[in-house]
């Protein structure tokens, strides 16, 4: 045992130890102890580490993390408990323990629940390791997260060489519409010609809150836009998001905060976008804050949807699984936000008429909307690049609060709201539907809502661009810090992945099925093409008979088809008129979509039915052991179309290794594939899945999940890798 | 040509990619099918108005126009009903894009008139449908009285069994290629398991059905029990339903066996063979001394059994057996809870309470008792080493459920698209489920207490683990609803009468088609591209309600809003074919270079380091 005080914790370039404990247990599961394991706990400016002095093999390595820690910025809740004495305590920052802790419970936002034992470790240091890990995850300022140290540390060397691999943007394919000619090639790409990149708010002079850079009206000029700017919440002069091949733009707006003006303003605001169509359309307004849950409702929502998902027993909350998912609102908000998305695609598709979404803020909903919007018509948004460059555009330049959404400060749990992972459920659903429409996979998602929680990405650490600016320059200045070149600290964004994964991980992100632009890859071949199967007349809408003029404001949340009683519905001798008033025509729009082949190129309509929206389960019950398939789970056809995509990637380097010039060597093959799973050299046979995939794959349950209702079954098993099964008799008696 | 020709039509007849109530909804698949079937109608033997892809022996009996379908999801829709012997068409023409229903009559299981005919001589009939929709016209009475209603005839031809008329799969002649009766020998298959061997034999006992009615020909019996005692035992179990193996365990040999329940009654009776037999079961495995008795009902339900003479094992008279209860309902149960469901899926779903209505059928709380109880056989066996004897009360419903499910999880064989076919022929119609009664083809009796959606349960199990494991099934979703569909079609003898002895004396294999022969004679369609064979691998699947889903493309497929497809598979066969192409452009090049190389020495050949075989493709 006292060698395990030779281990040390991997720390960071600039992470310093806070705090540690030895002799500590991880609980694993079960109340006996016997696979729990002893280590070493430890506190840093970063993490909270469990250093073991024998660690199980993991599949997927985390550059910043090791196997057992967790960054403070994801720890929710820290409870002390002394099981003698019945005490239990939750700890804030900077507060007092009166009793020595034998438990130390952390709650995470990941849905993660880690249990530590102090029963060997001394009292004084297991007190201090728990006060420590309170403080340390509740920082006082922006400026003691992580991400600052971290990044500063690069500007520290003499020779001004650069660590921990920031790179801003050098070999990112990702746009981070940080400057204006990000902005242009988007104007470019979808055409849109009579819009501009406006730079009045340079130096956040204009808003606090927008970028440096957006897009207008051309028909407006600087002038008039200061003069409106005032009027807006925040000065939030509308913004541009995309343009629809119809020429109908997607507008994004906050309230307008003059009453007096508004009219005014609106109209005016209204007639430039009218101008920038070429049909001059009309412009329709969809109210947000009327047709969608608040941000109070989704933080609710996810609460409850964690209390089911792993607070509960298992047994208890299987009973009542349905009903109690049903009462948490999460899948219905789902459903929410993607009917209205549906309701916006068909005004811009069908109804060819440029969209303004309002939004008081424009600063949450409005961004899972937009994102969503254009998920659904733009195929070009479903690449990887683009899907970030998407979020960089609708989230982190527009604004969206990710500092106090995420809560990273711990000081206003009323802001506290997961809109980003209900977008990122949304795109889910999406992608579940059609996934072959998207290059990324579920990993990727679930991993991009985990990187919230790892303070270190320009991404996910602002409320605004102009926060960024403002704190990295007084960050630079109070440690002296030389910007030399750069304006600002230069955060990496999340999407910069190697800094977290190696390439190799980074390949279980590579959507085996996606089809993409992958039509042209045969040329002269029999197989010319595979993705487009219908053609472009199919297209041609089929509305007829449309109301002739809008309702005003919102669109009605009155589109579900009169259920049962429809059998009684009298005969009239015009069977139009009947079929008119049952069915809205947005609904024959759906309908209309869904009576054609999909084009996975083209425009993607989800299944809004309530029955065809599933939980996602890779990331709300990947802790859970019991609802975990031992070698079962999509990942196991997961593995098959990869191994299948990874055999036509070699073919195609065999030829043209065969036709041309200089080919690359076969044998680089292996470290260039795209696919995590590679083609065996004996294909006579499909290979099996291997023996570790499970449907939580490339997590595990074991020790991230110890809540009360677990204990006692014997997870023991579990540990023993390939022989699982074992459990499955004991599970089903209790299930029973 | 004909032959292909009609195949093509039936399959797009009767099954979910084409017959859908709304009639607006257009696949490519079924577009193509679509244009075959008008092709093949311009050369049909019907050239007149009526233009219909026949079935072989398939006559129209009476057509109406002017009918009206109230479709639920579109509105009414006007247009001619047909009725042949076999199904019915609904057919309207003057509307974008056409619209038409197309279903057996055998999915039939009510057609009643709805209230009177109003003043202007409009009546409706409301159709109730096996496969989970209620269809509903309204039609203008023949001004004639004495001319019978297109209903009437409707009627007649729905329900053949009670008007003394024989069921349409006795006439229908179609030959296919593989001959489907012919996919099942209880000899081959026990030979498969390696029986008989030194513990167990084949037992001729009920040659001639004498011993059990309801049980097959071919036993597999503890070679230690002579057929005298097992006529014994068979007056000890309910039906004479007596303990014989399913299933043995290729290495540890344990056993799954089958049974009816032991008729203790209230006196707590005994049998001494019967005792004999079960310690034989036990002592032909070597690896365990113990073994389990898996009682698929409810205890309070078994204990009830007592007192109409039934119940269950005592552990004073089985020394070393423990029996497990399983909590599964009976029939009655089953049937209310599917009805409750139709009620929720059927014709819209209530947007808001979609779950908590869903709970309230209880439905998947069923398919999870049934999986759970699957999954502890198959962990016993598997795990455990024990053998396991499973019954319910007759060992016709809840029985072959389990024992099925198990076999699934624990033999990769019955995962295989034949190999599942010759589970449902061994579990299933062999061992007597009661399909004639649970199904009720061709009566009209559709309140008989009899019917129960017992097998679709099944099926519906067997989905939820291929949603589980799509990887370990050969066979894909449209397989599964292809079987439900011919469940109630009545085109296909596989799932007429009640046990093998009434399908021997009706003559069924003579007269009338196989499913399998249908199936067999087109696999592609039927193949899960994902599937990876291997072989000794068991499957433990996760019963947890988190898990478990509604089978919506089976229960929700008539509703317009829901598009059936496979992308994941549709996108695996366009890979397929790219690397079939790709492959043999690469060995042309191979073969070029090969040849350049053989005529200049001197160049060296590059040749790839890693080759890639063919693969067959599906495409």
């Amino acid at each position: 045992m006292a060698f395990c005080l030779l281990y040390k914790p991997v720390l960071q370039f600039c992470e310093i130890v806070v705090n540690e404990a030895n002799f500590v247990r991880k609980c694993i599961g079960a109340e006996s102890c016997q696979d729990d394991l002893w280590g070493k706990l430890v506190c840093t400016n970063f993490k909270v580490s469990f250093i073991a002095h024998n660690s199980l093999p993991r599949q997927c390595t985390h550059r910043l993390l090791g196997e057992h820690d967790i960054p403070l910025a994801c720890v929710e809740q820290v409870v002390t408990v002394n099981d003698v004495k019945g005490k239990q305590k939750i700890l804030g920052s900077n507060q007092k323990l009166k009793f020595n802790p034998t438990e130390l419970i952390l709650y995470c936002k990941d849905f993660r629940i880690i249990r530590f034992r102090f029963d060997e470790a001394g009292p004084e240091s297991a007190k201090k390791v728990c006060l420590a890990i309170a403080h340390y995850s509740h920082p006082a300022d922006p400026q003691l997260l992580f991400g600052f140290e971290y990044v500063g540390k690069r500007y520290h060397g003499s020779t001004g060489e650069r660590v921990n691999g920031v790179d801003p943007g050098g070999g990112l394919q990702t746009p981070l519409f940080d400057c204006s000619s990000d902005w242009d090639r988007e104007i470019k790409r979808t055409g849109a010609s009579e819009w501009r990149v406006c730079t009045i708010n340079q130096g956040y002079f204009i808003s606090p809150s927008l970028p440096e850079f957006f897009v207008v009206p051309v028909s407006l000029a600087d002038q008039d836009l200061k003069q409106y700017a005032c009027c807006f919440y925040s000065q939030r002069i509308p913004l541009w998001c995309w343009n629809h091949s119809s020429g109908s733009a997607l507008v994004r707006m906050s309230n307008i905060s003059d009453p007096q003006q508004q009219r005014k303003v609106e109209q005016r605001i209204s007639s430039a976008i009218t101008k920038s169509h070429p049909l001059r359309s009309d412009v329709f307004k969809s109210d947000l804050d009327k047709n969608l849950p608040n941000i109070q409702d989704i933080q609710a929502a996810l609460l409850k949807l964690r209390q089911i998902c792993v607070i509960d027993s298992f047994e208890e909350s299987e009973e009542k699984w349905l009903s109690s998912l049903e009462s948490s609102r999460w899948m219905e908000y789902v459903r929410t936000f993607l009917r209205h998305a549906v309701e916006v695609v068909y005004m811009l598709e069908s109804r060819h008429v440029s969209v303004i979404l309002l939004e008081k803020e424009d600063r949450d909903l409005s961004c899972v909307i937009s994102c969503l919007v254009q998920l659904m018509c733009d195929p070009h948004c479903r690449s990887l690049h683009s899907f970030q460059g998407l979020i960089q555009k609708e989230w982190v330049m527009a604004g969206h609060r990710f500092l106090d959404r995420c809560n990273h400060l711990k000081r206003n749990d009323k802001e506290e709201s997961p809109v980003f992972l209900l977008f990122l459920d949304c795109v889910w659903q999406l992608w579940n539907q059609y996934p072959a429409a998207f290059e990324f996979t579920e990993v990727y998602l679930t991993v991009l809502g985990d990187s919230m929680w790892v303070p270190v990405f320009s991404t996910f650490l602002f409320n605004c661009p102009r926060q960024r600016a403002e704190h990295s320059r007084d960050f630079a200045s109070s440690k002296s810090i030389h910007l030399g070149q750069d304006q600002a600290l230069c955060f990496p964004p999340v999407w910069d992945w190697s800094q977290q994964f190696s390439l190799k991980d980074q390949t279980l992100f590579n959507n085996p099925l996606y089809v993409g632009k992958i039509a042209t890859c045969v040329q002269n071949g029999t197989v010319k093409t595979f993705t487009h199967r219908r053609s472009k007349k199919n297209y041609s809408s089929t509305l007829r008979g449309l109301p002739s003029a809008l309702r005003n404001g919102s669109l009605g949340p009155n589109d579900t088809l009169t259920r049962r009683n429809s059998l009684m519905l009298r005969l009239r001798s015009d069977l139009s008129q009947v079929r008119e008033q049952q069915e809205t025509p947005s609904e024959r729009f759906v309908r209309d979509f869904f009576s054609r082949p999909v084009d996975l190129q083209g425009l993607l309509l989800p299944q809004l039915l309530p029955s065809h929206l599933s939980v996602w389960k890779l990331y709300f019950l990947r802790w859970v052991p019991e609802a975990q398939i031992p070698q079962g789970g999509p990942i196991t056809a997961f593995h098959k179309l990869s191994v299948l995509t990874d055999e036509i990637e070699m073919l195609q380097n065999q030829l043209r290794q065969y036709q041309g010039a200089a080919g690359t060597p076969n044998n680089l093959h292996a470290e260039h594939s795209k696919m995590y799973f590679k083609a065996t050299s004996t294909p006579h046979q499909s290979p099996a899945p291997p023996e570790y995939l499970s449907s939580s794959f490339p997590f595990s349950p074991v020790g991230n999940l110890c809540r009360p209702g677990i204990l006692g079954t014997p997870l023991s098993k579990l540990l023993n890798g390939a022989k699982i099964w074992l459990s499955t008799e004991t599970l089903a008696n209790e299930t029973i | 040509m004909e032959e292909s020709d009609s195949v093509e039509s039936l399959c797009s007849s009767t099954t979910t990619r084409s017959d859908r109530s709304s009639g607006t909804r257009v696949s490519d698949t079924e577009l193509r099918s679509k244009g075959r079937v008008i092709e093949k109608v311009l050369q049909c033997k019907y050239p007149s108005k009526g233009e219909l892809p026949l079935l072989p022996e398939e006559h129209v009996q009476d057509s109406a126009k002017d009918v009206t379908y109230i479709c639920p999801f579109i509105g009414p829709v006007r247009g001619s009903l047909s009725v042949t012997n076999y199904r019915l068409f609904f057919r309207c023409t003057d509307r974008e894009p056409v619209f038409g229903l197309d279903l057996p009559l055998g999915v039939l299981s009510r057609v009643e008139k709805i209230g009177a005919a109003t003043s202007r001589g409009d009546v409706s009939y409301g159709l109730a449908c096996k496969d989970m929709r209620n269809l509903r016209f309204v039609h203008k009475e023949p001004e004639d009285s004495l001319k019978k209603s297109v209903f009437e005839v409707l009627m007649k031809f729905a329900f053949p069994v009670s008007n003394n008329m024989s069921l349409f799969a006795f006439e229908y002649k179609q030959v296919f290629p593989e001959n489907g009766w012919k996919v099942y020998d209880p000899l081959a298959e026990y030979k498969r398991q390696g029986l008989p061997n030194e513990s167990w034999r084949i037992s001729k006992v009920n040659d001639h059905y004498e011993l059990c009615d309801s049980y097959p020909a071919a036993l597999v019996v503890p070679v230690t029990i002579t057929d005298e005692e097992l006529r014994r035992v068979s007056s000890f179990r309910a039906k004479g339903r007596i303990p014989v193996l399913s299933w043995i365990h290729p290495e540890s040999q344990a056993a799954v066996v089958r049974a009816s329940q032991p008729m203790v009654g209230q006196n707590g009776r005994r049998c001494k063979e019967d005792e004999k037999l079960l310690q034989a079961i036990m002592d032909a495995n070597a690896q365990s001394h113990k073994m389990f008795i898996f009682d698929a009902r409810p205890s309070v339900n078994a204990a009830a059994n007592k007192m109409k003479g039934g119940g269950y094992e005592s552990e004073d008279a089985y020394q070393n057996a423990e029996l497990v209860f399983l909590d599964i309902h009976n029939i009655h149960v089953m049937r209310e809870s599917l009805r409750k469901l139709k009620e929720v899926v059927y014709p819209n779903i209530e947007d808001s309470h979609w779950l908590s209505n869903l709970e309230s059928t209880h439905w998947l709380e069923h398919i999870k008792l049934i999986l759970a109880g699957a999954l502890r056989i198959a962990d016993k066996v598997e795990s455990g080493k024990t053998s396991v004897v499973v019954h319910c009360s007759d060992g016709w419903d809840r029985t072959p459920q389990l024992t099925s499910l198990a076999l699934i999880m624990l033999d990769s064989h019955y995962r295989t698209i034949r190999g599942f076919q010759i589970l449902l022929e061994k579990e299933w119609l062999s061992f007597g489920h009661r399909f004639q009664q649970r199904v009720g083809h061709g009566d009209k009796n559709h309140t008989d207490a009899d019917r129960s959606p017992i097998f679709l349960q099944f099926i519906d199990c067997v989905w939820q683990m291929t949603r589980q494991f799509p990887a370990a099934f050969e066979f894909n979703e449209y397989f599964l609803i292809t079987i439900l569909d011919h469940l109630y079609s009545c085109l296909f003898g596989t799932f007429l009468c009640n046990s093998e002895q009434q399908r021997l004396k009706e003559e069924v294999p003579k007269h009338t088609v196989s499913l399998w022969s249908f199936v067999n004679s087109q696999l592609e369609e039927f193949v899960n591209p994902l599937y990876v064979g291997y072989p000794s691998h068991v499957l433990f699947p996760t019963v947890g309600i988190r898990h478990l889903q509604l089978w919506v493309t089976y229960y929700i497929r008539w509703n317009p809003r829901m598009r059936p497809q496979e992308p994941v598979h549709q996108r695996y066969k366009e890979l397929l074919a790219k690397r079939a192409e790709l492959q043999k452009r690469v060995e042309e090049l191979q073969r070029e270079a090969a040849n350049r190389t053989a005529s200049s020495s001197s160049e060296r050949a590059g040749s790839p380091t890693r080759s890639i075989t063919p693969v067959q493709t599906f495409v």
